[in-house]
């Protein structure tokens, strides 16, 4: 095995300790030890290098990106539902009544008492005092019994203190208000205390129930997601299978042959969340006029709300983060079982 | 790099012994040709060397350091150090040879300066400094098996292994590319050839392994 004498950057090894050697073949690069500059430089690198590809493929990434923007679009439409239900009660803004009806027994004096005791509390804002009498003229007048009532031997009416509380009712205060009448009913002067929101009450429940709709909607299709941006980077892993193998070859670590897929997975989540809030824009535009005229009918002021910036920030997020996710679990999986042989 | 075999075996699930009771020790620095009829275990031993395959009996040192106890996660690293090159090419056509060069430069973290030189200076050792813009869809056989041996060597790596390099090449290709590992072997990298080209291994005169249905039949000098 005769050597050329003349090898001035790289003496013999015959000659050279194997320390030597190894110092003269360590590559610069890492020798300089970890390099924060030159590691975001590649990612930025990988995240152009993989939106170039899903640009390099349209119809197919565009197919993904809307499939994934429509399942995002619905949990998205119906919390944007579900808010505008909720900022309509909110800003109706309406006295509730806590009407007490009274012991028959009670004496007037005793009645007149409660009410003034009533109207000092802090959480009230007046009470109205209507006698056996008073409810007497009301009730004919409203109900037309007149002669029913006539030939009853005595008033059967108790007194009725309505209180009216300060808060005003909405969803928020509707708890405060509901314990404002039970603490009333628990008075011994009082047989019955009624409040008159159950409108509002059957409104709360209707609105819990629809939020934990939208939840168990949202949970379904973000699975869904989840399984469209696995599918589709399995796919482009398979389709990418030559150029993996000879990364593998040439000393790539799995977590650097996973970046690229990552990152398309971040791109097909970003793209998706943002083609699903400018869904949920249209469609709120859409339905914003019809909205607003049947809003009108019951309160004047009402505009509808759609999708805020905020929001539609935390929508890209989530879905980011969802295409990441499932890209990852779909590329390990997959990565694996791609080995040279 | 040092490689030493200590009565390797290899046996496949389906119960082939592809290697038994193999042993060598190539040196630092050393140049052999690996020969063989085909099925004779060449393509196994180089796998073991790369960790693509582990070898069921025996052991194998690589500077002293045996690979049994790498970990899975240790494989990168040690296939950096290695440069390979096979008789299927193993290129990517959907990028240049500039990039199919550079693939082990930036596998292993290159900045974009540092690549440049190296991959330039790996195609001019090659001859095809003129060529890293083109696709290698667009060079002849011999030129592609170049890119590949660029892309063995870009890494400088401490040991060159090239499985049938030669396999589809005529005689004077073929010969140019033996003299390119020879150059590499020069200047300090242990190199592992194997073919079945018997009369050109004759004529590189280098240290000759012979396996026949997986044992090491010769390993001595020319064949």
């Amino acid at each position: 095995m005769a050597r050329p004498p003349q090898q001035p950057q790289r003496p013999s090894q015959r000659g050279a300790t194997r320390q030597n050697h190894s110092v003269q073949q360590k590559p610069a690069w890492r020798a300089q030890g970890f390099d924060l500059k030159l590691y975001l430089r590649q990612h930025q690198a990988f995240l152009i290098e993989s939106f170039t590809r899903l640009i390099g493929h349209p119809l197919a990434s565009i197919m993904t990106i809307m499939v994934i923007a429509i399942s995002l679009s619905l949990p998205g439409g119906l919390f944007v539902l579900l808010k505008n239900v909720q900022s309509v009660t909110d800003r109706w803004e309406q006295q509730s009544v806590i009407s007490l009806y009274l012991f028959p027994s009670l004496e007037d004096t005793e009645a007149l008492s409660l009410s003034h005791q009533l109207s000092s509390r802090a959480d009230v804002a007046s009470v109205e005092y209507i006698s056996k009498e008073e409810g007497l003229r009301y009730f004919e007048q409203s109900s037309g019994y007149e002669q029913i009532m006539s030939t009853l031997p005595e008033n059967p009416l108790p007194i009725v203190l309505k209180v009216i509380p300060k808060a005003i009712v909405d969803l928020n205060t509707l708890p405060d208000l509901q314990t404002l009448r039970d603490q009333l009913q628990s008075l011994p002067q009082v047989e019955l205390a009624q409040l008159d929101a159950e409108w509002l009450q059957r409104l709360a429940t209707m609105i819990s129930f629809g939020e934990r709709f939208v939840y168990a909607i949202s949970a379904l299709l973000i699975i869904a997601v989840l399984l469209i941006v696995g599918n589709t980077i399995r796919m482009a892993v398979e389709s990418r299978r030559d150029e993996v193998l000879v990364m593998k070859l040439v000393g790539a670590t799995n977590s650097y042959i996973r970046r690229p897929f990552l990152y398309m997975g971040f791109w097909f989540g970003l793209l998706g969340g943002l083609f699903a809030s400018i869904c949920i824009l249209l469609l709120s535009w859409w339905v914003s006029a019809p909205a607003a005229r049947l809003v009108e009918l019951y309160h004047a002021g009402f505009e509808l709300q759609s999708f805020n910036a905020v929001e539609i920030i935390i929508c890209l997020t989530i879905s980011a983060v969802i295409g990441v996710i499932g890209s990852w679990v779909a590329v390990s999986r997959h990565i694996r079982n791609i080995e040279l042989q | 790099m040092e490689i030493e075999f200590q009565r390797v075996g290899k046996k496949y699930e389906s119960g082939h012994d592809a290697l038994s009771q193999v042993s060598f020790h190539l040196r630092q620095g050393e140049m052999a040709f690996l020969t063989g009829h085909s099925g004779a275990g060449k393509s196994t031993l180089m796998k073991l060397i790369m960790m693509i395959e582990r070898q069921s009996t025996g052991k194998i040192l690589v500077d002293g350091v045996d690979l049994h106890t790498l970990s899975q996660h240790a494989i990168p690293y040690h296939r950096r150090r290695v440069g390979v090159v096979f008789q299927n090419h193993q290129l990517l056509f959907d990028r240049s040879v500039f990039h199919n060069v550079a693939l082990p430069l930036q596998v292993s973290g290159a900045d974009d300066d540092q690549t440049g030189k190296r991959v330039r200076a790996a195609l001019d050792k090659v001859g095809l400094l003129g060529k890293e813009k083109l696709n290698p869809m667009a060079l002849s056989g011999g030129e592609q098996q170049r890119i590949g041996i660029a892309r063995a060597v870009v890494n400088k790596p401490q040991l060159l292994l090239a499985d049938e390099p030669t396999g589809n090449l005529d005689p004077r290709l073929s010969a140019e590319i033996m003299n390119l590992f020879q150059e590499f072997n020069r200047v300090g990298v242990t190199v592992l050839v194997a073919s079945h080209d018997l009369a050109l291994v004759a004529r590189m005169r280098h240290r000759v392994l012979t396996l026949n249905q997986g044992r090491m039949v010769n390993d001595g000098g020319f064949a």
